[in-house]
Parts: structure tokens; C-alpha cells; sequence
């Protein structure tokens, strides 16, 4: 009996000491937060749309879509770079299979972008937020969404809208939506925003999208529309606002210090120095292995000889964006063109790399006018940009007329100097239909299938009632 | 006072002397021999013990022994692996004794977890190895001497550097994304990926894997990669023995990777530049000057004009290495009394590694005491501290030294004509090769010498436990484990790392600490009990266990010199800390039935419940039974002189797997920060795909064994064969990009793996001489038998090489494109479907699907690296006092991955190659050898995609190990205080057998999956996945040591 009473308090004791609650298995994450509950207050939703801002150091990061699309085009090349060097020369060479792996890599950075971009636009419906505060939130996200959707389209053609978080299952049942459907997308994003958000000089916090970007975004996707009427209309309205202007020197664009000036629009913010979201363009950008202007040098976009020599004679644009090369440590010259928009030489090393601080402009006012001189036919659009480089007006004495006989290849010269580099050139020659006879006739091996990007093989395994563009 | 003290102490201490003297007066001498009753030889190293006491000696290599007893003493015979015997001394002066062989050491005692069991009884499948198989070996970490002995455990060395670990793989891999390393269960204290390093391989008593789930079951979620049971040591009741030992080591690399010498280096130099020049463009010439070409296509002059002043050039190879020595040095005192055992041991192990200035060094100590307070209570404490000094470079692959020592150009020299390290060295003469961006330099010296680095850990290891006998067969034990685990690392890289690296760096300065306590309560009821002819052993269970982690890092930069080097003299940039926790309680319970102690009869069952799975599946069950059958002891066999042991076992059992992120099934955030204007805004984003659903992998295993023993036991064999699938895969499992994310953590999928392993031991020749033979055979079938939606297969490339899991496959086969030898002319090309970019000397690919276009299509399986087989083979030789035995291993019928191709076997950006790259194609008249295509700085076509081109045999035989021992006579020895002395000599990794090109096909830059406490998630590539392929990895090198061991 005896012998059992100890058993029996043997048992108990041990089950006390060490019975541990339910909660004992219950571990919240330490270092991270937890999802179950954000999404709930305004704080919250200023830090997803941070976050959802922060997108843009993928999307338009060196390396991105739209950065490549200068290879595509006939202002960048690549030399030697390290990594892979088949799948990054095939965008120059125009030889992009569908396991390039950059193009798959594209493919994620943009749907991971519009995933942070959908949940805050989801999550804030249900919200209890003030009203004005929700509206505000959801015209800065679908200018995002616009902007990200018109690059795809314009690389990938017909596409996958999605505009909420998907689960896996539902995510297999979105298949790719016609060119007209995702434009028709943009398009209501777009005018949402610009109806909804603020001019710039209300914008308080430098680099959120403003009523102006909105309206200079969507006059860009009319004018992609063939709708120049449409693209007029609201582009006057961003000079008609009064709030931007032509900065008088071109080459004062590119100083690292000068921030959202008057002529910037839309402009990707970064701060240099460690624990900053610093820039990396220049690094990106400098000449592989050059150890003097850099300390390690990306080699990306290295310029062509062919948009070298596209500047004319005295055009001081050539010398704020190109460099004809460097001199290396020992005092030899090394002949290579590399873009200098973004160079800061006075950045911050940490970890073998600059810590750069340069902003990068999206859109900006030269831009603007630059589009509605296309679509207006009214050279004195073109002519403001040309006056602020000091060269002679389209149609004037000393214009080389020779060279560029008619407004639209007047346009067209006049872009591709003025916003060199700036990942415009391509889309200009698609929008305009001038890609194949230009690209051609430099000796890309360029088809009007090529024109668009492929669905990466990896989109197709996974789901193989995702179609393949034709060419592919 | 002073004085009276030392007068007292001196008495006591000589009254002691006194009282030993007259024990030893009072007995009188007898004398005998030893021998075995089945052979009839001598038996040298018997342990005879006067009963009760401490009071013994131990027989000589004649089998002779002398000792002093007293009246009516009772003596205790004990050998390993015969029976002991008692023998009343009365009124002889001679006692002869002839021991019984244990009967195939059938009552042996093995570790199955939460208790022991005799081999007789043992049911499922476990391997037991004891202390005499490894104590000669020379390793930090225990397992790595059992690699190659255990049929079904597969122990690789992947980095052959001081203090690296093994990758132990228990019947084949059953996981794609967890974890893989089996469960160590260090006395008591189940550790998922501990570091067996902190336990000194001298203080281990045994080593058990339970290989079977349903050995493993009673572990649990955490039993079905297997599990290691670590027991140390604890004295035996006798007299105290104290033992000594010292070792000295030698290591090298003896098998250097063949790569080109400078003339070769320069040759190909300037032929990937001319192939790539004169493709670029019509009119084109080889013999263009550097005038006209741009900058990618020129050649240094030098290669031109000169290229003999560069020799034969450096093979970095012979300036990373050395031989190296190693000391380990061990003192351990044992022994006790019927209430008290115990243990203290200390060692400190101070090698060299052969990589340049890297080292390995530690100091382990170890105190093990029970104490039996009365009839019914007894408690024990194990206490272990284990501090490592180290440094270890080179094993990352990719960018660590090793491989990049292998890629660097072999015309640099060692030190420039200033006495710095490389060509980047602006005032040196060769910096005239800076220019051209496509020469390589990782001096090993910029990495070994001009940055100085230590790891530092500490290990603590404590075990407390108390037996309460509550009544007769029922035992209560209670237990805390607590493990305290810190490491620091400090590093410092001097400022342009004397010019060695491929660009001038800035001074830096790194130092990261990290923290793990991990805690353990156990809790355990026995009863032991026989009725009649039935045997009851019953258990039941309760634990629970903790862990936390810590992590915290700092980093420094912008320091005026490199005078000092702690971070106070830079500018801090960078840091951070982490934390995180897992927990786990558990219910256990197994009974052991047997009939006759010839039916036996298991099953247990085992409930756990982790902090790291979903709210919804929080708790799983873990069952297995077991039967054996000892048929040798039924009547019917009983005559049957041929076999004195026949045992049948089978047993059916489930266990989980739960290594996943400690927060697996929560959707985390994530920092993403923005700025507006000048501000810096914080930012959050979803970093990965909630999924409260989430549980263990499970593992259900079959397995059926039978043990034979042949021949009075003189053969011994065991043969199993399994079947095992692993449900509920936990997978990260790849969705399409348009959910935000490219995978999500699911249980989905299946895989099996069935096996059959073959174990013999034969004793070929006994007496004087003894030969003995150990061989094993392991054959391991991996299938996947289901995946995620649509069973879509899952695609892995890292750095060009491509895996892919796919239903009805093994893990991981490499999938790529075919290369059929190399285009000879134009002719062949127009043959052939061929890529357009396809010119002369380029590789000929295979149109595998036939379609007549070489296309993305056309790439397919082009090999796996499980082997078809491994095998082991030891022998073993002894005369009198001498042994000698050898090991051979091997493994047949696996692949390996080459990553180092892409880097040494394709041009790449200047990197020097192998040595047979040399035989290129250089013209249609020189074709080469028909399989190294012609190199080009830039490559059209698809000379550098994956391709079987990568690819090489990964069988291989090794001479593992050879060892020569010699125990020393004990009539040598009477004079001195030595109650035996052994020197021996033992070699390892003595030889391999193998074409790989590489060190080592053991070789693989991918470690098993594991996670890191402080992961929160893991959307990457689980590198386990990534099997057998190899990235430049540390070489294994040859150890020699000499050593000493001494008992007092």
C-alpha cells in the first residue's frame, strides 16, 4: 500500500515540477513581427507602404528589366562582366532563350513588387482607417501598380493580371490577359491616381507620387495607345499645373546632391552611407575591374559608340553622360564608354563597395515636353529642351536638318540624347514602331517577335496554360 | 603550529604507506595462466580481481598473471567478449582458468534510448560500436572513424579541414527541404545538428545508430534521419587506472589537382582571345596587334614576346599547403567502487591544418560520477567543458581560398619584386598585366596572411540525474541536461590585403558572437520483471526541452592603419542581433515482452508537440512494434553443431522530422526600407507564406533482419533489408511568382527508400596468430514517388548546376544538355543538328529528343550521386602483443557535379584550368583529344551551360586506414610503475582510387540541409539538395600519427 502511495506521489510530483502548460510550445518570433496582426492601424500601413515603395530599388535597380532594355536598344552593350555571361549578352545579341535566367529573375522582381503593393491595396479596404487617409494609401499604391504594369506590358506583352494577393491554387488559375485588358488596367489605375493625389508642391514627403506623375505616366500609355489627342490633353495639364520647369544647366541634373529639383516628376529616393538605402547605379555602371573609379565595376550598360556619336557637334548633354574611359592606377588610359549620370565619387566604401547617394529620375519635365511635341506635332515643345542645351532650334539655321529631316525623327534623336541611359530608348522605338528598321539597320538580329521578351520556361513548368509569346 | 601540522601529515602519510605495505604482508602469492577454452591460447591483458575489492592485476602476453590474495578470496576473471568467471582460490597456489567465448557477446549491453537491452534482445536495427574500434584513430569527431564500418551508414568527409565534421546520411536521404542529419543523443540529451566535435572521441564508452524508424521511434519528430547515441564513459569498480597518452600527427595533401603551368596557361590565354577575335568579325586576323582589337580581345605583350620568362610559373597549390603536424595529448583517471564510479579526463588537442596558417585547437575535459547513496537512491552527475580555438578558411568553395588558390594564374610569382603579394600592386613591375581585366589573382596569401581571423567556442555539457528503486523491479529516474554553447569570431582584413586579392580592399573588421542554451527534463518510470518464463520490461516517459538562440554581429570599417585591429579604431557600419527559441514536450512509452528469451516482443509509441509547427498541428504520435525470434535456441536447432546463433527480427515503425525554421508555419515581416527625401522611413513587407497546417515529415519504416552466427561463431553474419517512405514532405514547395513569392513551406509529397545491408565478421584464423575480417555492403534505392501540385518537379541551379527532383526518380539527378566530344570541321557541323552559333572545335551537343534543333528540350538526366553500393572491408591481424589491420572503402556507381568546370574547365574570365583543358581543339589539323572544346572569351553558343561535360564518376576506393599497435610485454614493465604500454602507428586516408578530377569525390561543397536557429525563412535552395557537387573544396589530407598510451 505503502509502495503505491509513492508511486502515486512520484507520478504527481514529477507531472507538477515539469507539466508544463499548453503555452510552454506556444513561441511568438523574437526577431521579426509577426503578420497575424499588422494590417490593422494607419502606422501600419505607413510601413507597408514603405515597403511597397521600396519596391522600386528592385524594379529599377541596375540590373533591372527596364535597365537591360538599354541593351536591348542601341545605346548599351556589354563587355566581360562576372557571373553568367551567356544569359546576360543575349538581350545586346537579341539571343534570349526562355531559361535566361534574368528574365526569370525579372519576372519575380515585378510580381513581388506588385504582391507588396496589392496586399496594402487588399488589406486597407476592410481597414478601420479614416476615409481620406484610405484614399490617399490607394492612390499612391495603383500609381505604383500603373507604373510597374505599363514596363511589363511593354516587355512581355499579354500578361497575368493580378491585382490581390493569390493563394497557390488561385495563382494557377490566372492565366495571361490581352495587351488591351492590362492597358485598360493601367489605365483606370492611373486616372484614379492622378484624380486622387496631391500636386508636388503639396507632397511632404519628397518622392511619393504626386498628381503631376501620375498624369505625365498616363499621357506616356495613351501615346503608347496611338492616342495622341488623350496624351496632349493631360500632358498640357502638367505644364498648365505650373509645377515643374526645366532646370537651366542639363549637367546640374546629374549632381548627386541635387534632389527632386523642379524638373523631376517621379524620382527614386536612396541616401548613401551605411544602413541606408544607398544606390548603386554608379557602381553598377563603372567599367569592370578599373579599381580607380570604382571598386568593383558592374560593367552594365557600357555605351556604344553608335549613341556616342548620335550627340551632335557642341551638344554638352554628351560629356554630363558619357565617359570615353579612364586612367588606370599605373597611369595608362583604358578607352571604354560608361554612362556618368549617376557617378558620386565622394560615396561612402563599406565592404569593398560605394555606398552611393544618387537619386534616379523616372519621369522628369524634359520628358514631358519632349511627349507632347510627339504628340502635338508642336516643335516648340522640342525646341525648350534644345534651347536649355544651347543648341539651334529644330527648323532653325544650324539644325542638322540633314540628319533629321521630319519632326518625328527630329523626336526621336532629340530623346534619345536627352534622356540617354534614363531606360527610355527602347520603349520610345517600340512606341514609335521604329524598332526593327533602326535596330536593324545597326545590325540587331531583331525580329518583330523579338520585340517582346519571353514567359520564362520555369512560368510554364509550373503552369503550363501560361502560353509561350511566339518566337519562343 | 606550522610545525605540528607537518609532523601530523607526515605520519598520516606515512601510516598510509604502513597500512598498504601490510594489506599486501598479509596475503599470500598465487600465480596462473589464462587461456581460452575454445582455441586454447594464451590470453594476454585479462583483467583478474580479487572479489569485493580493489585488489587485481592484469595477465601478461603469456597469459600469465601473479597476485597477492587473502585467505578465502574469490577471484573475478573478466576478458572483452568472454564470459567472466568466478573461481574460489582455497587452499591453491595455482589457479588455471580457461574462459568461455561470450556466446556471440549476446548479453552485450547496447544504448537503444531511454534504457539498454542485451544484443539477444535486441529487435529493430541498431549498430552498436564500442571504445577498442576507434581508440587508435585520429580524429576530432568520433564519427569520422566509423566511416565505411557501419553497413547502411553513409559518413563522407565533404572538407577534409581540422574540426569539420562528416555528413552522416542513415539509409539514404528522406528529405528534400529539412533537414537531413540524424538526431545526437549525447548521454541523454537529444541535440538536433550538434557539433560532435565537442566531445572528445577518448571519453566515449560507445557509439549506437539506430537505423530503423522504429528503433528511432521512441526520438520521435526527430528520429527519422536516424539517430547517434553518444555514451561516455564511466569507471568500472576495480581499482583506479589511470591512463596516459600522447600523439604525434603528420597530415598532407597528397593528391593535388593537375592544373595547367604557366607556358600551358599562356598558350590558352591567347587562343581564347584569337578564337573570340577573329569570330567578332569578317577579316579578322589571329595575328592582329592589340592595336586594333578592343580592350577584350587584347593580349599582354609579354605572352607574345616573352613567354618563357615565366617558366613553369607558380602552382598556388604548393603555397596554400603544408605539412602539417598535429599533438594531442590525454590523461584520464577511472575507477570505483561498488557505490562510487567515476571519471576525469582531460586532453588538448593542438593541430595544424594543412591549409596555411590555419589551425585547430582544443581543449576538452570531462568529469563523470555516480554515487549509490543507499539501496534504493543513487545519483550521478556528467560535467563536460570543451573550449576550440580556430581558424578555418577554404571551405566555402566558391570564393574561400582553396578555390581560389585553383583558379589563380600560374605566371605570377609568390611574392613581387617589392616583396608584396600581387600584379595589382601599382608600383610593382607587374603591374602592367592590371590593364587586362581578364588575369586572375587570389594570392592565398591575401587571404591566409593578410587577414587574421579566429573562431572561438565554448561547450558545456552537464548531466544530473537521480534512480529511485521506488520498489523491487521498478526504477524511477529523473534528469537535466543543459547544454551552453558560445562562439566568438573576430576577423580582421588588412587594408589592400597587399595587393593579393583581385581588388585593393579597404581595411576591415568583423566580430560576431552567438549563443545557444538548450535545456532537457526527463522524467522515466522502469519495471523490469520476470513471471515465470515471461520477461516484462515496461517504460513510460515525460520531457521537456528547450533551446534559445542568440546571434549578434558587428563590422568595422574606415580604420587609419592596420596597427590596431579591434574595432574601437574604425568606424562601426554595420550590425546586428537575432534571437530565437524552439520547444517541445513529449510523452513516451515502450514495452518489452519476451517468452523464454526467445520470442521478444517491442512496441512503443512516443507523442510530441513543437513550438516550430502550425496551431492546427501542434501534436503528432510516433508508434513502432518489433518482433525477434532467437530460432538457434528452439530444440529443433539445438543439435545443429553448423549454428550456434540464428535470429530472425522484423519490425514496423514511424518517425517524424521536424527540422524546419524555427518559425516555419508563421508569415513573417521583413525590414524594407524606403526614404523620402533625406528621411529614412522604415518599412514592412510579408516575407513568406503563412501555413498553419504545417507538421512533421513522417517516415514509416519495415525492416527484416536476420543474425547468423556460423561455426562455434568463428563467422558472423547480419543481413537487413528495408523499406522506408517518407509522407507528408515537407517541401518548399515552388508557386507561381504571381502569389509574391516563389515557394511556400507545404506538406506535400512522398519518397522511398528501400535498402539491403550485408554485414560478415569472420575470425579466419585464431590462437597465437588472429586474423580477423570485417566486410560490409550497403546498397541504398532513393525514389520520389510524389510532389507538389501536379507533381511539378522541383528545379534547383545554383552557379550554373541544375538539379531536378521529378516523380519517379531519385533525389536530385543532374539534368543538362549532352556533350558528344567536340566538332572537328565544318563538314561534322553540317552533319549534325547543331546550335547556329556552332562553329569548328565547338562541343557537339545532343539532339536527345530527336527534333533536329538543339534546343532548351534537348537537355536530360546526365547523372545522380547516390551510389549504387558502398562497401567496407577491414583486416585485421595480431601476434602476441602486435596488431596490424587495414581498411578499404568504396563507393560505386554515383556522379559528381564539377562546379570548379566552370570556372577551371571552360574559360572563364582568365581563371587557369586543368592541365588536360591543354588538349583542346586548336585547329582540324590539332583536333586535341577530342573532348576539351576550343576556349573563347566570348562564347556563343552553349559552352557554358551544365552538361554532362560537368559531370565525372564519383566511385572511388580508399585505403581509409592502416594501423600497427604493439603492446608491449609485461615482463618489460614489472619495474616500472606501468600496468601496460601501447605504442601504435596509424595512417589515414592513405590512398584513394579515382579519376575525379578534383581532391576528393567525397568532396562536396553542399552540406546537408540545416537550418539555422536564427532563419526565419528559407526560400532558397536547401543545399542538401544540391548532391555531390563540388565547388573547390578543402582537400582530405594523409595523417600519420605516432602514439603512446600508457595505464598506470
Amino acid at each position: 500500500m505503502n509502495k503505491i502511495k509513492r508511486i502515486i506521489a512520484i507520478g504527481c510530483l514529477s507531472v507538477m515540477a515539469f507539466g508544463c502548460k499548453e503555452d510552454f510550445l506556444e513561441l511568438a518570433p523574437i526577431s521579426n513581427s509577426n503578420a497575424n496582426n499588422f494590417y490593422k492601424t494607419r502606422e501600419d500601413f505607413d510601413l507597408a507602404s514603405n515597403a511597397a515603395y521600396a519596391t522600386l530599388y528592385t524594379v529599377y535597380a541596375p540590373e533591372s528589366s527596364v535597365s537591360y532594355t538599354e541593351q536591348l536598344s542601341d545605346n548599351a552593350t556589354l563587355y566581360n562582366v562576372a557571373g553568367i555571361q551567356a544569359d546576360r549578352w543575349a538581350f545586346k545579341d537579341y539571343s534570349l532563350r526562355t531559361s535566361n535566367v534574368e528574365v526569370y529573375r525579372f519576372w519575380q522582381e515585378n510580381y513581388r513588387a506588385l504582391f507588396s503593393i496589392n496586399i496594402v491595396l487588399d488589406k486597407i479596404e476592410t481597414a478601420s482607417v479614416d476615409e481620406a487617409y484610405k484614399e490617399q494609401v490607394k492612390a499612391q499604391m495603383r500609381f505604383l501598380r500603373g507604373l510597374y504594369y505599363f514596363n511589363m506590358v511593354q516587355l512581355w506583352g499579354d500578361l497575368p493580371l493580378v491585382t490581390k494577393p493569390l493563394s497557390a491554387e488561385e495563382s494557377y488559375k490566372v492565366l495571361r490577359s490581352p495587351v488591351a485588358d492590362v492597358y485598360k488596367l493601367i489605365t483606370e489605375d492611373l486616372e484614379y491616381a492622378a484624380e486622387k493625389l496631391p500636386l508636388a508642391s503639396a507632397i511632404t514627403a519628397p518622392g511619393k507620387a504626386s498628381k503631376g506623375a501620375a498624369q505625365t505616366l498616363l499621357g506616356k500609355v495613351y501615346l503608347t495607345q496611338k492616342n495622341k489627342t488623350a496624351a496632349a490633353q493631360i500632358l498640357q495639364e502638367v505644364v498648365n499645373s505650373k509645377q515643374y520647369e526645366l532646370l537651366p544647366s542639363y549637367a546640374s541634373l546629374w549632381v548627386v546632391t541635387n534632389k527632386n529639383t523642379k524638373e523631376s516628376i517621379f524620382e527614386i529616393q536612396y541616401k548613401g552611407g551605411a544602413g541606408n538605402p544607398y544606390s548603386n547605379y554608379w557602381t553598377a555602371f563603372a567599367p569592370t575591374e578599373n579599381f580607380v573609379l570604382t571598386q568593383f565595376g558592374g560593367g552594365m550598360n557600357q555605351v556604344t559608340d553608335d549613341l556616342y556619336n548620335e550627340y551632335e557637334p557642341g551638344d554638352p548633354r554628351r560629356d554630363a553622360s558619357i565617359s570615353t574611359g579612364y586612367t588606370n592606377k599605373v597611369g595608362t588610359f583604358i578607352p571604354i564608354k560608361f554612362p556618368i549620370k549617376w557617378m558620386d565619387r565622394t560615396a561612402q566604401v563599406v565592404g569593398g563597395r560605394e555606398l552611393s547617394n544618387n537619386n534616379f529620375m523616372v519621369l522628369r519635365y524634359a520628358d514631358v515636353l519632349l511627349m507632347l511635341a510627339e504628340a502635338t506635332g508642336d516643335a516648340n515643345f522640342l525646341n525648350q529642351v534644345r534651347t536649355r542645351a544651347g543648341l539651334p532650334a529644330f527648323g532653325a539655321a544650324g539644325y542638322p536638318t540633314d540628319k533629321y529631316p521630319t519632326l518625328e525623327l527630329a523626336i526621336e534623336h532629340e530623346r534619345r540624347v536627352e534622356l540617354a541611359l534614363e531606360f527610355h530608348r527602347w520603349f520610345d522605338l517600340k512606341r514609335t514602331d521604329r524598332a526593327l528598321p533602326v535596330l536593324t539597320a545597326k545590325g540587331k538580329a531583331v525580329t518583330p517577335q523579338k520585340l517582346l521578351i519571353p514567359i520564362p520556361e520555369i512560368v510554364r513548368q509550373q503552369n503550363p496554360a501560361i502560353a509561350q509569346n511566339e518566337g519562343y | 603550529m606550522k610545525n605540528k601540522l607537518l609532523r601530523l601529515t607526515t605520519t598520516l602519510f606515512f601510516f598510509t604507506l604502513l597500512s598498504v605495505d601490510f594489506a599486501f604482508a598479509q596475503g599470500r602469492a598465487i600465480s596462473g595462466k589464462v587461456t581460452s577454452k575454445e582455441e586454447g591460447g594464451a590470453l594476454p591483458g585479462v583483467s583478474v580481481l580479487v572479489k569485493g575489492t580493489t585488489n587485481g592485476t592484469i595477465t601478461n602476453t603469456d597469459g600469465n598473471y601473479q597476485l597477492n590474495v587473502p585467505d578465502n578470496a574469490t577471484l573475478v576473471f573478466s576478458f572483452i567478449g568472454f564470459t567472466s568467471q568466478e573461481v574460489a582460490v582455497g587452499n591453491r597456489t595455482t589457479v588455471d582458468v580457461a574462459l568461455l567465448p561470450d556466446a556471440k557477446a549476446l548479453s552485450e549491453v547496447v544504448v537503444i534510448g531511454y534504457g539498454t537491452q542485451t544484443k539477444r534482445a535486441v529487435t529493430g536495427s541498431v549498430a552498436s560500436v564500442g571504445y577498442d574500434k576507434f581508440k587508435d584513430r585520429s580524429f576530432s569527431n568520433v564519427t569520422q572513424a566509423l566511416a565505411g564500418e557501419l553497413p547502411g551508414v553513409n559518413i563522407t568527409q565533404a572538407q577534409g579541414a581540422p574540426g569539420q565534421s562528416p555528413i552522416i546520411r542513415i539509409r539514404g536521404i528522406s528529405s528534400i527541404t529539412a533537414g537531413t542529419n540524424p538526431l545526437y543523443v549525447v548521454d541523454g540529451l537529444p541535440m538536433e545538428n550538434f557539433n560532435l566535435n565537442n566531445i572528445n572521441p577518448q571519453d566515449i564508452e560507445s557509439v549506437e545508430v539506430l537505423k530503423d524508424a522504429s528503433s528511432a521511434a521512441i526520438y520521435g519528430s526527430r528520429g527519422a534521419n536516424g539517430v547517434v547515441i553518444i555514451t561516455t564513459k564511466l569507471g568500472k569498480v576495480g581499482k583506479t587506472s589511470i591512463n596516459a597518452s600522447y600523439e604525434f600527427g603528420q597530415q598532407e595533401v597528397t593528391r593535388k589537382i593537375d592544373l595547367m603551368d604557366a607556358q600551358q596557361f599562356v598558350n590558352y590565354y591567347v587562343d581564347a582571345h584569337n578564337n573570340a577575335w577573329t569570330a567578332s568579325g569578317p577579316g579578322r586576323l589571329a595575328s592582329d596587334p592589340n592595336s586594333v582589337r578592343p580592350t577584350q580581345f587584347r593580349i599582354p605583350e609579354d605572352f607574345v614576346t616573352n613567354p618563357q620568362q615565366f617558366g613553369k610559373g607558380t602552382d598556388w597549390q604548393d603555397v596554400m599547403y603544408r605539412t602539417a603536424p598535429s599533438h594531442n595529448t590525454q590523461l584520464s583517471v577511472s575507477g570505483g567502487t561498488d557505490k562510487t564510479q567515476f571519471l576525469f579526463s582531460g586532453a588538448y588537442l593542438n593541430q595544424e591544418a594543412v591549409l596555411d596558417r590555419n589551425y585547430y585547437k582544443r581543449l576538452s575535459l570531462r568529469t563523470n560520477i555516480k554515487q549509490t547513496i543507499s539501496e534504493k537512491i543513487a545519483i550521478g552527475v556528467n560535467l563536460a567543458f570543451t573550449g576550440i580555438y580556430d581558424r578555418t578558411d577554404g571551405t566555402q568553395g566558391k570564393s574561400d581560398v582553396v578555390s581560389l588558390g585553383v583558379q589563380s594564374d600560374p605566371i605570377f610569382p609568390v611574392y613581387n619584386e617589392l616583396g608584396n603579394l600581387g600584379f595589382k600592386d601599382p608600383n610593382s613591375t607587374w603591374y602592367r598585366f592590371a590593364t587586362y581585366t581578364d588575369l586572375q589573382l587570389w594570392h592565398p596569401y591575401s587571404l591566409t596572411r593578410e587577414i587574421a581571423k579566429q573562431n572561438k567556442s565554448f561547450n558545456t555539457m552537464g548531466t544530473a540525474y537521480l534512480e529511485y528503486n521506488i520498489i523491487k523491479d521498478l526504477k524511477f529516474r529523473t534528469s537535466i541536461n543543459g547544454n551552453l554553447y558560445n562562439t566568438r569570431y573576430n576577423a580582421y582584413q588588412n587594408k589592400d590585403m597587399k595587393f593579393g586579392y583581385s581588388s585593393a580592399l579597404a581595411a576591415r573588421g568583423d566580430v560576431n558572437n552567438s549563443f545557444m542554451l538548450n535545456w532537457l527534463t526527463e522524467n522515466t518510470l522502469t519495471y523490469d520483471r520476470h513471471f515465470g518464463s515471461h520477461g516484462v520490461t515496461a517504460l513510460v516517459g515525460y520531457t521537456a526541452q528547450k533551446q534559445r538562440d542568440e546571434y549578434s554581429s558587428v563590422t568595422a570599417g574606415n580604420f587609419p592603419n592596420d596597427l590596431v585591429q579591434t574595432l574601437n579604431a574604425g568606424t562601426v557600419n554595420g550590425g546586428t542581433s537575432l534571437a530565437s527559441e524552439w520547444s517541445m514536450l513529449s510523452y513516451l512509452a515502450r514495452v518489452n515482452y519476451n517468452f523464454l528469451d526467445r520470442y521478444f516482443l517491442t512496441g512503443t509509441i512516443r507523442r510530441d508537440g513543437s513550438s516550430r509547427f502550425g496551431t492546427n498541428t501542434k501534436w503528432g504520435y510516433f508508434p513502432s512494434v518489433s518482433a525477434g525470434w532467437l530460432v538457434s535456441d528452439e530444440n529443433f536447432l539445438k543439435n545443429v553443431t553448423l549454428i550456434n546463433n540464428l535470429k530472425l527480427r522484423a519490425s514496423y515503425g514511424v518517425a517524424g522530422n521536424n527540422q524546419i525554421p524555427n518559425y516555419g508555419p508563421i508569415g513573417l515581416l521583413g525590414n524594407q526600407n524606403y526614404v523620402y527625401g533625406n528621411n529614412l522611413a522604415n518599412g514592412l513587407n510579408v516575407t513568406n507564406i503563412a501555413n498553419q497546417d504545417l507538421k512533421w515529415e513522417k517516415t514509416t519504416q519495415l525492416n527484416f533482419g536476420v543474425d547468423v552466427g556460423l561455426l562455434s561463431n568463428r563467422l558472423n553474419l547480419t543481413a537487413e533489408v528495408y523499406s522506408s517512405t517518407t509522407n507528408d514532405l515537407l517541401l518548399f514547395v515552388p508557386v507561381p511568382d504571381l502569389t509574391g513569392f516563389s515557394t511556400q513551406l507545404t506538406n506535400i509529397g512522398k519518397m522511398r527508400n528501400r535498402g539491403f545491408e550485408f554485414g560478415l565478421n569472420s575470425r579466419n584464423l585464431v590462437g597465437n596468430f588472429n586474423w580477423t575480417t570485417d566486410f560490409n555492403l550497403s546498397v541504398n534505392r532513393n525514389k520520389v514517388l510524389q510532389l507538389g501540385p501536379g507533381n511539378a518537379p522541383i528545379v534547383y541551379t545554383d552557379f550554373v548546376v541544375t538539379v531536378k527532383t521529378e516523380v519517379g526518380q531519385p533525389l536530385s539527378n543532374y539534368y543538362g544538355y549532352v556533350f558528344d566530344g567536340v566538332y572537328k570541321n565544318q563538314a561534322e557541323i553540317d552533319a549534325s543538328p547543331h546550335d547556329p552559333t556552332t562553329t569548328p572545335g565547338d562541343p557537339i551537343v545532343r539532339d536527345v529528343n530527336g527534333d533536329g534543333k538543339i534546343t532548351e528540350a534537348d537537355r536530360t538526366t546526365i547523372g545522380n550521386y547516390q551510389p549504387n553500393f558502398t562497401s567496407g572491408l577491414t583486416n585485421s591481424f595480431s601476434y602476441k602483443g602486435v596488431e596490424l589491420s587495414f581498411m578499404l572503402q568504396g563507393s560505386f556507381g554515383g556522379e559528381i557535379a564539377n562546379q570548379l568546370i566552370r570556372y577551371n574547365g571552360i574559360w572563364n574570365g582568365g581563371r587557369n584550368a586543368y592541365a588536360e583543358v591543354a588538349n583542346y581543339w586548336k585547329s582540324e589539323s590539332e583536333p586535341g583529344d577530342g573532348k576539351h572544346f576550343k576556349p573563347t572569351v566570348a562564347p556563343k553558343g552553349l559552352q557554358e551551360k551544365f552538361s554532362s561535360y560537368w559531370v565525372e564518376d564519383g566511385s572511388f576506393v580508399r585505403i581509409k586506414n592502416v594501423r600497427v599497435s604493439y603492446a608491449l610485454p609485461s615482463n618489460l614493465l614489472t619495474r616500472l610503475p606501468v600496468k601496460s604500454a601501447r605504442i601504435f602507428l596509424n595512417a589515414e586516408n592513405v590512398h584513394l582510387f579515382s579519376k575525379y578530377l578534383n581532391y576528393d569525390p567525397e568532396n562536396t561543397t553542399y552540406p546537408a540541409t540545416t537550418y539555422s536557429p536564427t532563419a526565419t525563412s528559407a526560400s532558397g535552395i536547401p543545399s542538401g539538395t544540391m548532391l555531390g557537387v563540388d565547388y573547390g573544396s578543402y582537400p582530405v589530407p594523409r595523417i600519420v600519427t605516432l602514439g603512446a598510451r600508457f595505464e598506470f
